[in-house]
């Protein structure tokens, strides 16, 4: 059973070699390392990473993030293409003091919900006679302002506080929800990742705590704990999306 | 080679040559400066409110015919990635397309070909036509430059473009963060091996200002680091918005190198 979820953005930025002299974003940072925390804290049987990448597969375990491939002068080392969002919670992890058995898995960024709840479901029930937690990397909007990767689109804003709030709110029913083309064209990137959580969690209604909100660079980061359901173990396969 | 943008919101010094006749004082500067080449660029690189082809065509053809009259063999490039705008300017008396957003338009090449004028083949990691770079990573940045940038320069030659009239250009901040930027100033030299001519873009560049914490007024010094290395390592065009200063750091480099004699010494021989 799924006992705690942690969600955490991916930029690379969270590598702190990759920022230079100036460690940027402390609070974010902390964010990350307090949530990761309470996952390891858990004491869980495995910690399952879900994480966007250009397509859905499963990652070798050992595989970490290849820093490398962000800036050549910190090399070298390993090249082993582990996508970023589940190099960064492999990083986030370690610093954690993990050292447990680990699942690293990566959903299509184009993945549409039917695919994410079956892999929610997979994840879930693979997890059904263990104490599992998992760590699920995302983002929100990278269209938030002018200077944005993405520049400015209004919609962005609107569609993020969405989901701040479907998180805040344990609301895993809005996070399947979510419009995936909507997400795509904000440069949305952590769309299917939680649709993979909204499906593993699967019944009731998690207990949420958002450590972090906020968009510095134009890019929506949050952080925060899901903790399953008071009256039982999280069950896979009910999450659907809202009527609305 | 100058920079003189015809657009109302560039990153630099926005609007300043957004005026004709201030645009035109502008290149009556850089040429007494020394600029050997102006570039003309009718659209801003960083996103925004879209610019047609025909307001592209309106804000660089006119005054690229301007340029032509007072300076008859000044080397003139236009900055544009669309065909359409290459072959106008073209028409209208430049001799170089500089494609910036490395062959997003095939048929810009064609342009070239037909009317005989130079190209620069470029490198964006894929990015298109005014986008940022998002999280882009690299296995290797300068084995990714030179695949495309050659790649592209091969394309240019088959469809009929003059091959001493073709550069390339790694692009700089283009699909790059700050590290790939700094890493291809390291490693220029790969580029200018392959012995086609290499123009390098640094000019108050975002990885000039996030490796010196340096605001856009502030990043001349570190443009004039990243010119001279990148001259040191043979690069042969260099792209900028303050001409006079380049020029000295370009000439010293070459006094430097032997290829200059100073221009006037006297220390210790009196």
């Amino acid at each position: 059973m799924i006992i705690r979820a942690a969600l955490c953005p991916c930029p690379p930025l969270l590598a702190r070699e990759l920022t230079g002299h100036d460690p940027l974003v402390a609070g974010l940072r902390e964010a990350c390392a307090a949530a990761t925390a309470r996952l390891v804290d858990t004491d869980p049987d495995v910690v399952i990473v879900v994480g966007p990448a250009p397509e859905t597969a499963a990652w070798d375990p050992a595989s970490r993030l290849d820093i490398v491939a962000f800036a050549p002068a910190l090399g070298p080392n390993g090249k082993s293409g582990l996508p970023l969002s589940l190099g960064l919670g492999a990083l986030l992890l370690d610093q954690a003091g993990y050292c447990g058995p680990l699942v690293l898995q990566a959903v299509g960024e184009n993945e549409p919900w039917a695919g994410c709840a079956e892999l929610g479901n997979r994840l879930a029930a693979s997890a059904s006679a263990a104490r599992a937690a998992l760590l699920v990397m995302g983002d929100g909007s990278a269209r938030r302002s002018l200077t944005a990767p993405g520049h400015l689109d209004e919609r962005a804003a609107p569609f993020d506080a969405r989901v701040e709030r479907a998180v805040r709110d344990g609301d895993l029913a809005a996070l399947a929800g979510l419009d995936a083309g909507l997400a795509s064209e904000l440069m949305a990137t952590g769309r299917p990742a939680w649709q993979v959580l909204a499906a593993a969690m699967g019944t009731g209604q998690p207990v949420a705590d958002v450590l972090y909100a906020g968009a510095p660079f134009g890019v929506a980061y949050l952080v925060a704990q899901f903790d399953a359901a008071p009256n039982g173990a999280a069950q896979p396969g009910t999450a659907h999306p809202g009527a609305s | 080679m100058a920079i003189v943008n015809r657009t109302p919101d560039s990153f630099y010094r926005p609007g300043i040559t957004w005026d004709e006749a201030a645009a035109l004082e502008r290149v009556h500067t850089m040429v007494a400066e020394g600029a050997d080449i102006v570039d003309i660029g009718g659209v801003p690189a960083k996103p925004g409110a879209e610019v047609t082809v025909e307001q592209e065509i309106g804000r660089t053809v006119p005054f690229i015919e301007a340029v032509r009259d007072a300076y008859p063999d000044l080397v003139i490039s236009v900055d544009t990635w669309r065909n359409e705008v290459g072959r106008a300017a073209c028409a209208a008396g430049a001799d170089l397309l500089n494609d910036t957003w490395s062959g997003w338009d095939p048929k810009l090449a064609e342009v070239a070909a037909e009317f005989g004028v130079g190209l620069v083949c470029s490198h964006t990691g894929g990015l298109q036509p005014r986008t940022r770079v998002f999280r882009k990573a690299y296995a290797d940045v300068m084995a990714d430059v030179l695949d495309r940038t050659l790649n592209l320069a091969q394309r240019a030659v088959q469809a009929g473009v003059d091959p001493s009239r073709i550069l390339i250009d790694p692009a700089h901040d283009f699909g790059k963060n700050t590290w790939h930027s700094l890493d291809i100033s390291r490693r220029l030299a790969d580029m200018t091996a392959t012995g086609w001519p290499v123009l390098v873009s640094v000019s108050n560049k975002d990885f000039v200002g996030e490796t010196l914490g340096a605001d856009l007024e502030g990043r001349l010094a570190g443009t004039l680091a990243v010119t001279s290395v990148a001259a040191w390592l043979g690069a042969r065009v260099f792209r900028a918005h303050h001409v006079a200063e380049t020029r000295q750091a370009l000439d010293m480099v070459a006094a430097i190198k032997g290829d200059l004699r100073p221009a006037r010494v006297l220390r210790g021989l009196v």
